[in-house]
């Protein structure tokens, strides 16, 4: 066999490493299974709150319109089926094909019975301090299909 | 959902949640935990190919990663090395302004390949000395007992 060296720059490859899913499903399952339900949400929560602040500054800031952008700009990144509806005060996002429960599936990875968890807790933990609401009213299980509706809340 | 690209900062605070519920026991014992149920296709790849496995599996993962490497594979001298000159995940994590990494973030990359590649018969080093730069090495020797018995017999 033979000596083979390779070099590569992150100019090379677009930065989409979908099995990336796989392991934060093998999160869940471990916090799940070692400190409960609580601790899935807890720390989606925590994590959340921390990374998307700018986000949730944005959205204070421009409604969510902020969201909107996110979203288009993570489903563009992945593929998968979405549709958004956009108005002054409320996002709907209608997901027909998750590009994370996808791979999953194909890949046959696990999903983690609270896999659903990255997106309810992670949604509502964006809005959390600003006027507005999140709600995963639909969730398929299987295919990650779902219906996420961010408002403002009721004064 | 949680995009793929923010996956690195999620795994990073993962690790701060485990610490502050049980110290860096719970930390490595999800590290263990992960390598176990979550790199069957390294420990596949490595038992049918051997040591090329690994330069399967790393073609695939670099390039997805996006990351900036030399790697390299001596079958004869029976040596596998990644010399990472910029780590796509702690370079987008030092990268970050409002989020700080996980203070071991980089040494998970150790516990999980080492746990799947010694039991195979491989020496795994891994040199976090620069990992604070994002660069890190890691280095893959046959041992030199004999034939190659973690080879999957066909």
């Amino acid at each position: 066999m033979a000596r083979e060296t390779v070099r590569r720059t992150a100019r090379d490859n677009p930065y989409l490493h979908k099995d990336f899913h796989g392991a934060l499903s093998v999160a869940i399952e471990y916090l799940d299974e070692h400190f409960g339900e609580e601790a899935v949400r807890e720390y989606l929560r925590r994590f959340a709150r921390a990374f998307y602040a700018p986000l949730t500054e944005d959205l204070a800031r421009r409604g969510p319109a902020a969201l909107e952008e996110h979203f288009a700009r993570i489903y563009r990144e992945e593929g998968g089926g979405v549709e958004m509806t956009l108005d002054a005060d409320s996002l709907w996002i209608r997901v027909t094909a998750c590009p994370a429960v996808t791979h999953l599936r194909e890949r046959g990875y696990p999903v983690a019975r609270l896999f659903r968890e990255t997106t309810r807790t992670v949604n509502e933990a964006i809005c959390e301090g600003t006027p507005y609401a999140a709600e995963l009213i639909e969730y398929d299980e299987a295919t990650g299909r779902s219906v996420q509706r961010f408002f403002r809340r009721p004064s | 959902m949680i995009g793929c690209t923010e996956f690195i900062p999620a795994y990073s605070e993962l690790f701060k949640y485990l610490e502050s519920r049980g110290g860096v026991e719970a930390v490595e014992d999800f590290w263990r935990y992960l390598s176990d149920r979550f790199l069957g296709n390294l420990r596949g790849a490595v038992e049918e190919h051997g040591l090329r496995g690994c330069w399967l599996y790393w073609s695939h993962t670099l390039n997805e990663e996006a990351a900036d490497f030399t790697m390299e594979i001596d079958d004869e001298a029976g040596l596998f090395r990644i010399d990472m000159h910029r780590c796509p995940s702690m370079g987008r994590l030092i990268a970050l302004e409002h989020v700080e990494p996980y203070h071991d973030y980089c040494r998970h990359c150790d516990v999980l390949y080492r746990r799947v590649l010694e039991p195979l018969g491989f020496e795994c080093r891994v040199d976090l000395s620069r990992c604070r730069e994002a660069r890190c090495s890691l280095t893959v020797r046959q041992r030199a007992t004999g034939s190659p018995p973690y080879i999957t017999e066909k």
